[in-house]
């Protein structure tokens, strides 16, 4: 066995040196496991090269290629989404800058309201508060005015009075003595005149 | 059901040598008869499906036997064997299968969608085989040598699975087979170191130490230099040793198991061997693909040494 064993090894690189130089004395070799059949080796070739030549050509050829514009897509594809997602975060941030400036403008805008209103309730206070004033002034002036008035009925209805007394009192002492004597010595002073 | 399938398959596989046995020459009575042989070796008939009854479960087909072919003072004999008909099984299985793999892939590239099934199996299958195992090993701009790498792994396989198949036979069982294989991979082994290192491809058959004085320099360089050359035929020698080795063995082993059957002449004891063979079976089957891997692995690992030895 073992001789067998070491006379097929060293054909066996033999032949793999110079592959057909032995092959007319291996054909008529005795059959052994270890025996290579140049046929068989030969076929082996053709079908090897026929094979990877097709396989190549129609198999991994393609396949490789496939992949590789499948790859190129899904970078291609990542590389879009990562644009997308800057221009989205970059948007994100012009939004909520908007937004704050919003904010910021809301939070003026009330503020400058409530200064405004508080403004002019001061300034309508302020105008009731004179309207008031002036309607009391003027209250009083009438007031004033109505007692001036009614002041002097009062006297002119006193002097009616005193004199209706007055004419009265007259009438009823023009034939007394003293007042006699009162018209002639008015008289006698006219008559020396 | 899987249980039972494996034994259906196990004694189909039983039976085929006997049938083959029993066809040759009809052995003496109580004498030991070498079953094993036969099946593991490469003959020139082949074994199919039968299903008439009287004749067992294989049937032998004689195939043409062709006059020798004569080049020079080479004779060449082409008329086919059982293992050249697996041979050729294999390799139209191989382009079957990945082309039609390379069909699904176009197809589905149109809307840039990953095909599924099988396609996408045997997408995953390459892709690996060249990222993982061939690209890494040959070194940079080494995408030329991934179609003969790819080739090698595929159509070893499928001879592999073939001889798992009933009826098949390992073409890769075969010495011639393996050699062969083993000699395309030294020459593009080779042909890659030439091509990488132009002349200093010179540097890994002749061992030429420049760090050195030239008296160590002249017997470094006679006694290393047949230990270069030597070292590359070791390298195609043991991947077609090895790949013949494995493949055959695990037949031997099943075939054995089998055989104990008939040795003890008992069907009582037949599940034993049926399961251990069945074992077997399945270990072959992960052997399969470990050796079209390892073969695979070893020719992109040497393409990757030669490219980058520099001496």
């Amino acid at each position: 066995m073992r001789s067998i064993t070491a006379r097929s090894i060293s054909l066996f690189s033999l032949i793999a040196l110079v592959a057909p130089a032995l092959a007319a004395q291996e054909v008529e070799a005795k059959p052994s496991l270890l025996s290579p059949n140049t046929g068989v080796m030969a076929w082996t070739l053709v079908i090897f090269v026929v094979l990877f030549l097709l396989l190549s050509k129609f198999a991994f050829g393609p396949i490789i290629a496939a992949v590789a514009a499948r790859e190129k897509a899904l970078e291609a594809a990542i590389a879009m989404a990562k644009a997308d997602r800057d221009a989205a975060a970059l948007l994100l941030e012009e939004h909520r800058k908007a937004i704050e400036a919003a904010r910021g403008e809301a939070q003026r805008f009330i503020a400058e309201g409530r200064a405004t209103a508080d403004s002019m309730k001061a300034e309508m206070v302020e105008e009731t508060r004179k309207q008031q004033q002036e309607m009391l002034e003027r209250a009083r002036r009438d007031i004033e005015a109505e007692k001036m008035k009614a002041i002097d009925e009062l006297r002119r209805e006193a002097i009616d009075l005193a004199l209706a007394g007055a004419s009265k009192v007259i009438e009823k002492n023009l034939d007394d003595a003293q007042n006699r004597k009162l018209v002639e010595s008015y008289l006698a002073t006219i008559g020396a005149k | 059901m899987m249980k039972f399938a494996s034994l259906a398959f196990a004694l189909s596989f039983a039976f085929a040598p006997i049938a083959n046995a029993q066809g040759h020459a009809a052995p003496p009575a109580g004498q030991a008869v070498d079953i094993i042989t036969p099946h593991i070796s490469d003959s020139k008939h082949i074994e199919i499906p039968s299903f008439v009854l009287a004749e067992g479960l294989a049937r032998e087909i004689e195939l043409p036997h062709w006059a020798p072919v004569h080049i020079g003072s080479v004779t060449i004999d082409l008329s086919p064997t059982k293992h050249v008909v697996m041979l050729l099984i294999a390799a139209v299985l191989c382009l079957l299968v990945l082309i039609t793999a390379a069909r699904a892939q176009a197809r589905h590239a149109v809307n840039n969608g990953a095909p599924k099934g099988g396609a996408n199996a045997i997408e995953a299958v390459v892709l690996y085989m060249r990222n993982e195992v061939i690209l890494p090993n040959v070194g940079r701009h080494g995408e030329g040598f991934v179609p003969f790498c790819l080739t090698l792994f595929f159509f070893i396989l499928f001879c592999n699975l073939l001889g798992l198949v009933p009826y098949g036979s390992t073409a890769t069982g075969n010495i011639a087979v393996t050699a062969t294989l083993a000699i395309c991979a030294f020459f593009v082994v080779e042909i890659a170191g030439m091509r990488a290192l132009g002349k200093g491809y010179i540097a890994t058959v002749v061992y030429w130490p420049h760090d050195m004085p030239l008296a160590i320099k002249g017997p470094m360089t006679l006694i290393m230099t047949p230990v270069e050359i030597i070292g590359k035929f070791t390298k195609p020698f043991a991947l077609a040793i090895r790949l013949f080795a494995n493949m055959t063995a695990g037949h031997v082993v099943v075939l054995a198991l089998i055989s104990l059957i008939f040795t003890f002449g008992s069907y009582l004891l037949a599940p034993v061997p049926i399961v251990a063979a069945t074992a077997i079976m399945v270990l072959e089957l992960f052997v399969a693909f470990l050796q079209a891997f390892v073969f695979t692995l070893l020719v992109s690992v040497f393409i990757g040494q030669i490219r980058e030895s520099h001496h």
